[in-house]
This record gives structure tokens, sequence and C-alpha cells, in this order.
């Protein structure tokens, strides 16, 4: 008769050893095995600058739905020339319509919270064709325009395109929205800050400053001299936080392809960016200073 | 226990509310455009023959494939003849009487067949035709036409019923004996005289296209042949044209009669209202942000009155409340009740079901008929009422409901106003599982029944909602009369003719369309829905009928006096026929598009604010004209161009109805009525026309 197995008839010796090596590799190690350099002065510099915006834009949504995809084609190509037609009347200069790809979808399948609860929605067997294309309307060289003067303008702008049968503004299902609360973004108009980088060329100039301004008083309170930069690195949190989502919902500004960084505003004022610096310097004593 | 009590009942109930969807759905046919009647799963079914008729004509079609004749015909007349006048399978999706089935068969017959024919029924038809005589001499006629049309004595028996339907002023009917009499080639009748007897009768009854074709032939195969008409001989071509000379032609009186209205429709810009009847703003005021807030979001805020114009004065039925107002001054004459109320309903359940499309008026002279439900009314499907008013004064005259025999029927669309008749489409459900639906014709002045005529009877059961908003409303049968015959669009798949005099139901076409949503258990109705077009009245277009069901996606068009599909064609469910102007057919829905009837291809399409769903839209060869939340549009109807935009006092409401007089354009809507002055024919142009204001 064997003896008794301590654990019955858990893992073995050989799994436990495996084990306790993988946890040996993954225990954090020395501070100083890491490479981690701590001399120097380091200090956060932070600039911020403004700019008005200097185009504005309008997104506009063309589609059509029908039975027959050739009924499709003929309502989409109306529509879409309805509002280029719309827009080249008008003969305003500074005004462009960026035009996005077709999309070429189903209307009908329309999504259900409710577990096939909702019979109405079923009920539907046949999926009709939709056409729809975005269209983005930009105004520029606004910065040097009157407030007064620019509201007019993109007034006028989203009445000619409403009366040409585009839907102004981005399309959200409300019922969805209102069930995973998502916000929902009622703005019509885009105010665009076009010169970005320079915006941020003068952001970070100021920002550096910032930084050696404060290096300099701390090296001063502390006796040391300042050296050269060591390292320099731009803090990403210091730009307004997005909302993170749990639920994987398709975007329902359907721009996907804007991927262009700019610098946006759903107000026509001054639009601020800011920038944040984390900067080490070296330091050196001061000659004949006490230590 | 309790918690998978609470779980397990829902589901259960869920399951069960979704079976009658599904078992509508799994039998469905798998081609929409081959419709029967006894399909189940079609929401209307014609009165249909009996099982026995049926088999009846299926033992006659085989009998007949085996030359068997006496067999044959034995199987025909087993059928009795209170089944002729139900209905079975046509051809091409239309559905007829079993009498003229009957008469369609023997008429195909080969020769030997028709010999037979006549060995058999030769005897009893001529002694029908012999005691023709005094009282019994129509109903023999008919009764030959119909059962022995094809026997040696039905021609003639034919030619006589035509010539006393001819003097009863039906001259449909009288064309279709005569044509039927010229479709045969073994007749002993002269074909001269009944060919210009069938051409007035053509004429007469409006049936141009048939008329066309028909004097075309007399004027090709039977220039030489003479007809003795009231005493004179002369040719057929020449006894044709004055007759019709002698008779005023239909295309000239009739057409001046009703000429058109060719002045300016939108006023001209920046013109003032002549005068503004405020709805919303009486209805709104006083209110808090919240009751505004609740206000403005249920339906009822965004129904507009119904309209009707009549001797100077416009009347309105706004949800139950019946006004007269005066046309030129705007000044209220008399209400029946005040609408500031109303806002108590819109929060409430029963208000919740109103379906506020069902509200409908119709003026003339000193009375006014109008279809209403009390808003007050806790039942949520309470029955909507048809009265009879006096337009003096509003006061009811008679009700629908108060009629003897007629209390259980309960209007199912706006009547239609005939010279001496109210038609009005009606369901009646005493004794029977599913409602039946009817047509009634009553003497306007008082309401006594002339006739009903039962159209069809419901397979679906009607929607009953429970715990739920009502979720969209059902689309109301509507009503065209022309030439003598009354056409009935269920908007439920079947489209039927009926004769206008008799109420006698002709045929019916059965048309694709979708089951009705019938029952809903659970307020799980809170997805957002497409919109849904307004079922609207066929059109008659050159003597072809287009229509449209508010369910179907296809739009069709039918040559009713010749039974055949002209053409069908798919088109979004939401879809309507909003006029039909020249060769072009107009489409609401959630675009104006027009669509060339004669090559069936779409030509332009053009998105309005608020689509085009429902409400008024005015096509002339000069311009289309619709009202929207942003102005009347006037388009080019060439190619859609938005020619001109009249902004009005009325943007930003919800639905609005453009109306016009000869001195005012009327802009019904749900916030107000204003009125603005016709723009005379000389006025010019406004420069400045799509300037925002």
């Amino acid at each position: 008769m064997s003896p008794p197995r301590a654990f019955g008839n858990g893992p073995g010796p050989g799994l436990v050893l495996a084990l306790a090596l993988a946890l040996a590799a993954t225990s954090p190690r020395p501070v100083a095995a890491q490479g981690v350099r701590d001399e120097g002065l380091s200090v956060v510099g932070k600039g911020s600058a403004r700019a008005k915006p200097t185009a504005a834009e309008i997104d506009l949504d063309v589609s059509a739905t029908a039975e027959l995809t050739g009924d499709a084609i003929v309502k989409f190509r109306d529509a879409v020339k309805r509002v280029r037609d719309a827009f080249a009347a008008l003969k305003l200069p500074d005004v462009a319509i960026e035009e996005r790809g077709p999309a070429v979808s189903q209307k009908g399948a329309a999504f259900n919270p409710y577990m096939g609860m909702d019979m109405g929605a079923r009920a539907k067997t046949r999926t009709e064709v939709q056409l729809s294309r975005k269209l983005v309307v930009k105004v520029s060289g606004i910065e040097s325009m009157e407030e007064e003067a620019v509201l007019q303008l993109v007034g006028r702008l989203i009445d000619v395109a409403q009366d040409a049968g585009a839907q102004v503004g981005p399309r959200v299902d409300p019922y969805t929205a209102y069930r995973y609360d998502i916000s929902t973004n009622s703005s019509l108009v885009r105010f665009v800050v076009e010169d970005y980088d320079k915006i941020r060329e003068e952001a970070f100039a100021k920002a550096a400053a910032d930084a050696r301004a404060k290096a300099e008083r701390l090296a001063r309170l502390n006796g040391v001299e300042l050296g050269a930069v060591q390292s320099v690195r731009e803090n990403a949190d210091a730009q307004p936080q997005q909302r993170v989502y749990i639920y994987n919902f398709q975007d329902q500004s359907g721009d996907a392809d804007e991927q262009r960084e700019r610098l946006t505003s759903p107000k026509f004022q001054a639009v601020p960016i800011q920038v944040e610096l984390s900067v080490r310097f070296a330091i050196t004593p001061v000659a004949g200073a006490k230590p | 226990m309790r918690i998978w009590l609470g779980i397990a009942l829902p589901l259960a109930l869920a399951c069960l509310a979704s079976f009658p969807v599904a078992r509508g759905q799994d039998a469905r046919p798998t081609d929409p455009d081959k419709v029967s009647n006894d399909d189940p799963a079609r929401p209307f079914q014609m009165p249909p023959a009996t099982t026995e008729v049926k088999e009846a004509l299926e033992d006659f079609d085989r009998f007949r494939e085996r030359g068997a004749w006496e067999r044959a015909f034995k199987a025909l007349y087993s059928i009795n003849e209170d089944q002729a006048r139900r209905f079975v399978d046509g051809a091409d999706g239309f559905i007829i009487p079993v009498a003229r089935k009957r008469r369609e068969v023997l008429s195909a017959l080969p020769p030997e067949g028709q010999s037979a024919y006549r060995l058999f029924h030769d005897a009893e038809a001529q002694k029908l035709f012999d005691q023709a005589q005094g009282d019994a001499e129509k109903a023999n006629l008919e009764r030959l036409f119909s059962a022995y049309f094809t026997t040696t004595v039905g021609a003639k028996a034919a030619d006589r019923l035509g010539d006393l339907y001819f003097q009863e002023g039906r001259f449909d009917r009288a064309a279709d004996c005569w044509l039927a009499v010229l479709k045969r080639n073994d007749v002993d009748l002269p074909p001269a005289p009944l060919a210009v007897k069938a051409a007035v009768a053509l004429a007469r009854a409006g049936r141009r296209a048939e008329f066309a074709e028909l004097r075309e032939e007399i004027e090709d195969r039977h220039r030489d042949e003479s007809v003795d008409v009231a005493g004179r001989t002369e040719s057929a071509p020449e006894a044709l044209r004055r007759i019709l000379e002698a008779g005023r032609s239909p295309e000239s009186p009739a057409v001046a009669a009703a000429a058109p209205d060719a002045g300016p429709i939108a006023p001209a810009e920046g013109v003032a209202p002549a005068w503004r009847f405020l709805i919303a703003e009486t209805i709104e005021a006083g209110m808090g942000t919240i009751e505004l807030n609740q206000w403005r979001a249920g339906a009822l805020s965004s129904a507009a009155p119904a309209a009707s114009v009549d001797g100077g004065r416009l009347y309105l039925n706004f949800l139950g409340r019946i006004l007269a107002l005066d046309l030129e001054t705007g000044k209220l004459l008399w209400r029946t009740g005040s609408f500031h109320d109303l806002r108590r309903f819109a929060s409430q359940p029963m208000g919740q079901m109103l379906d506020p499309e069902r509200y409908a008026i119709l003026a003339r002279g000193k009375r006014l008929w109008t279809v209403s439900r009390d808003p007050k009314d806790q039942n949520y499907s309470a029955a909507y009422q048809l009265e009879c008013r006096n337009a003096e004064d509003g006061e009811v005259l008679w009700k629908l409901a108060e009629l003897p025999d007629l209390a259980g029927y309960e209007p199912t669309g706006p009547p239609l106003l005939a010279d001496d008749a109210l038609f009005v489409p009606a369901k009646s459900q005493q004794g029977q599982p599913l409602p039946q639906q009817w047509v009634l014709a009553l003497r306007p002045e008082d309401g006594r029944l002339l006739w009903k005529s039962e159209v069809a009877v419901s397979r679906q059961a009607e929607q009953h909602v429970y715990y739920s908003n009502r979720r969209e409303s059902k689309a109301q049968v509507r009503l065209l009369l022309r030439a003598g015959s009354l056409y009935v669009d269920t908007h439920a798949g079947i489209l039927a003719r009926l004769d206008a005099d008799s109420g006698a139901l002709e045929w019916g076409y059965g048309y694709e369309t979708a089951p009705l949503e019938t029952e809903r258990y659970f307020s799980y109705g809170n997805q957002q829905q497409e919109p849904q077009a307004a079922g609207e009245a066929p059109v008659d277009r050159d003597g072809a009928l287009i229509f449209k069901g508010a369910k179907s996606s296809r739009v069709y068009a039918i040559d009713p006096d010749r039974m055949a599909v002209s053409w069908r064609r798919p088109i979004g469910k939401a879809a309507r026929i909003a006029a039909v102007e020249g060769r072009t057919i107009y489409l609401g829905g959630e675009e104006l598009s027009a669509l060339d009837a004669e090559t069936r291809e779409l030509r332009w399409a053009v998105r309005l604010p608020g689509g085009s769903y429902r409400g008024n839209v005015i096509a002339r060869p000069d311009g289309v004209w619709q009202a929207t939340p942003r102005g009347v549009f006037e388009l080019d109807p060439a190619d859609g161009t938005v020619r001109r935009i009249f902004r009005g006092d009325d943007l930003g409401v919800d639905s609005a109805d453009l109306i016009t007089t000869p001195d005012r354009v009327l802009i019904v809507s749900n916030r107000a009525i204003t009125a603005y002055p016709r723009r005379p024919d000389d006025a010019p142009a406004n420069p400045k026309e799509n300037a925002p204001r």
C-alpha cells in the first residue's frame, strides 16, 4: 500500500518548479537594473496658444433609397447634383464642396435592441438599396470676418443645403443613443483652425521657455548650475480626454476618412491648444559653493 | 421561484406574441405578383365561391379536354345561381365573379364544343329569351348574357340587354354587352350597327382608349356599310359622327366644364397673408416647458386639420372639432367645440392611440359630412363616426351609427360625394369572426341606404394594441368614381370595381402587399420607424387606372375596361401616387419623383424638406407645387429643379397642405391656416424669390 500523496492528484513537482521559475522571471527587478537615471533636474513646462478659426465646415449627407438599384442611382445622382448646383448658384468664391466617396448599403436591417421581441422589424423581408455620400461644405477665410457676417454666411449655406434636400449635420439614431447613453453631437457647423502646425509650434515654444524658466529658478534656489537638456518628453495627457465607450458601436458620424489632425471647435471663437513638456536638465555644482 | 416566474412569463408571452406575424410570413407565396383570392396570407379576400364551385370549374376543364361535352356542361351548370356572384381567380391577378368565369370558358370552347353546347342548351336559352318580356325582360336577358351567351340566341339577348342598359344611362354595361357580341364571329347580327352602338356607349362612358380603337375600326372596316339610325340610313362612320355631335361628345363639354386652374399658384414673395387662423398658439398658450415638450412630442400636435372648401367657406375637421371659416376674411363662423383642451389628451393613452389621418370632411351646398372620433373616448379602439351636419351652424342632421341597419358600420376612409349619392367605405363585424369591408351608398341629405355591397372580408385581425403606443397608421380605403363605376382601393391588396348605380361588385384586382401589422402587446415600439406614405385614391390616366397600395412595393397601371394589366413596376413601399399629369406620374414619399408613364423610367427625384408623404401636390404642365415646412416649393416638371420657394408665414410646421381657390392660396398646417391672395396672371416674377428671410 502506497503512502498517501500530499496533494492528492494535484500538480507534480515539475510543474511547481516551472511556476516558481516563471514567478521569479516576472518579479520586480532592482531599480538600478532598469537603467533609470534620476540625476539632473526635471521640470514640466506648459505652453498654450490660441487661434481664431480660419474656416467653417458643414457636413451634409446625401442619400437615396429605392426598391430598384437603378432608381436609387437616379435619385442619388439627382440629389448630389441639386446640392452641387445650389451651392454653385451662390457664386461665393470662398465656398467649396469636398465630396467623400459614395457608400452602398442596405436600408431596413435595423438594429433591434430588444432581443427579437420587436415583431415589426422582422416583418420586413426585402432589402432596399441605399446610396449615400458625405459632402463637406467648406468656407475659408472667416478669421477676418465679423461674427455677424460669419453667422449670416453659414446660415445661408445651411438654408441652401436644406432647400436642396441634403441632410445637414450628423445622422444619429436617437433611440440607440438614448439606450446606451451616447452623447449626441447636435452641432451643424464645425469651425476649424487650419494652420494647426504653426499654432502648435508656438505652444511648444512657450512650453519649452516655461520649462527653462522653472528649471533656472530651481537651480538658483538649490545652488546648482543648469546644464544641457538631457531629455524632453511631451505629455499627451495635457489634451482633453476623449470619452471611451464599452460598446463597440459603429462610428455614427460615418467620417472614417477624416484622418487629419486638426483643431476644431463647435464655436466661432479663438481655439486654445495646450502643450506640456517634461524636460530634464543636467546640473553641475556652482564653483566655490558649499556642498 | 418568483424570480423565475418573472423571467419566464414575459418570455412566454413574447413567444406567443410573435406567432401571428410568423405564420403570415411563412405562408406567403414565393412570387409576390402571383396573387390568388384563396391565399390565406393575404389581408383581404373577396367574397369567395364555395369549394364545390371551384371543383365544378375544374371538372369542366377536365371533361372539356377529353371532349366529354355533356359531362363538362353538367359540371358547369351544377353551380347554383346564388354562387354566380361569388368570386374566383381570373387571369393576370383579376378576381372575377363566377358568372363571368362561366361566360369566358364557354366563349373559349372549340367549334365542336360550341355545337355540343348549343345542342344541349339552345332550347332552354330560347325559352328564356321568349319569356324576356315585361317585368321579366331585364332579368331574363341578364341571365342569358351570364349563363347562355354562347347559345344561338345569346348574341341577340346581349344586344337587347345593351339597348336596355343604354336607355337606363348605364353606358358602361351597354358597351360591354355589344363588345361581347362583336368579339363573337358566329352571330348573324350585322356588325356595323353593333359597332356604332358600342362606340357611342364607350364615348358616353368615357372609355376613350377603347372608343378611339373602335372608331378607327369603324372607319376602316365598316366605312362602306350602312346603318339605320332614327329613320336615317347612312354609312357607319357618318352615323357615328352625327350621333356623337348631337349628343355632344364627351371630349368637349365635360373637359370645358372642368377647366383646370391655370393661374399662378405661389403668391408673390413677401406678400402679407390675407388672414391667419391660429391653431397651435391657441392650444399652447399658457403651457409650461414640460407640458409644451410633452405636447409637441405627441402625434396630435403634428396633425393638420382635414379641410374642404365650398361656397366661400372653409370647413375644417380638427381632431373632431368642426369649424367653418369665411374664406374672404378668415372670420370664424361657427365651431362645434374649442380645441385648447386637446393638450390634455396628448399625454394620455387614448390620445396617443388616435390616428389623425382618419379625420375627414366633405362639404357641398347646405351640408357637410365628417368622419371623426372623440379624443375623450377612453376606448383605444373606439369607432370613428360618419356624421352629416348643417353647413350653416354645424348641427348634426344624421349619423351613420344611428341609421336603421347601419349601426354597426364604421367608416374606413374618406367618403366620396357624387351627384345623388354619398359613397362610404365602411367595415362591419356583426356576428363575424373577422371584419368585412363594405361600400355603402347613402342618400346625402338623409342617409337613406341606396345600396350596400360587401367588397372583401378580412383574413387578418384588425389592429389591436395593448400597453403600447400606436406605431403606424392603417391606410384608409380610398374611392374613385369614374364613368359610372366606383373603384375601391382597400390599400390591403385588393382594388375592386363596383357599379355605382346598383352597387354590384364587378371584379377585383389582387395586388402585391405586405401583411397588416395586427397586434402589439408590449411597449417595444421605441425603435425609429420608417415614415409611411398616405394611401391615395387610384388616378385615371387616359383610361388606365394608376394606383399603389400603401403597403405594396409595386405601382400598377391597369385597363379597367379591358381588365388587363398595362404594366406593373417595383417601387419603394413608402411611396404614394401624389399626382398624375400628362405622361408623368408624380410619386411622393421620401422624395417627390417623376415616373414616365410610357417608359416607366424614373426621370428625376427631388428631396423636399419633410418629404412628400402626404398632402396635396399640384401638378400642371407649367409647374409642380407642394407645401413643405420650409415654404411652398415650385418645381420644374421637366427635371425637378426648384424654381422658386415661397417662404410665407408657415415655416417650421410639421405637416402642411396646399389648397387653391380662384382668389386664395391656403396653407393648412398643424399650426395655422394661412390664406394668401392669388397672384394675378400678369404679376411679375419676384427677382429675390430664393433669398432667405
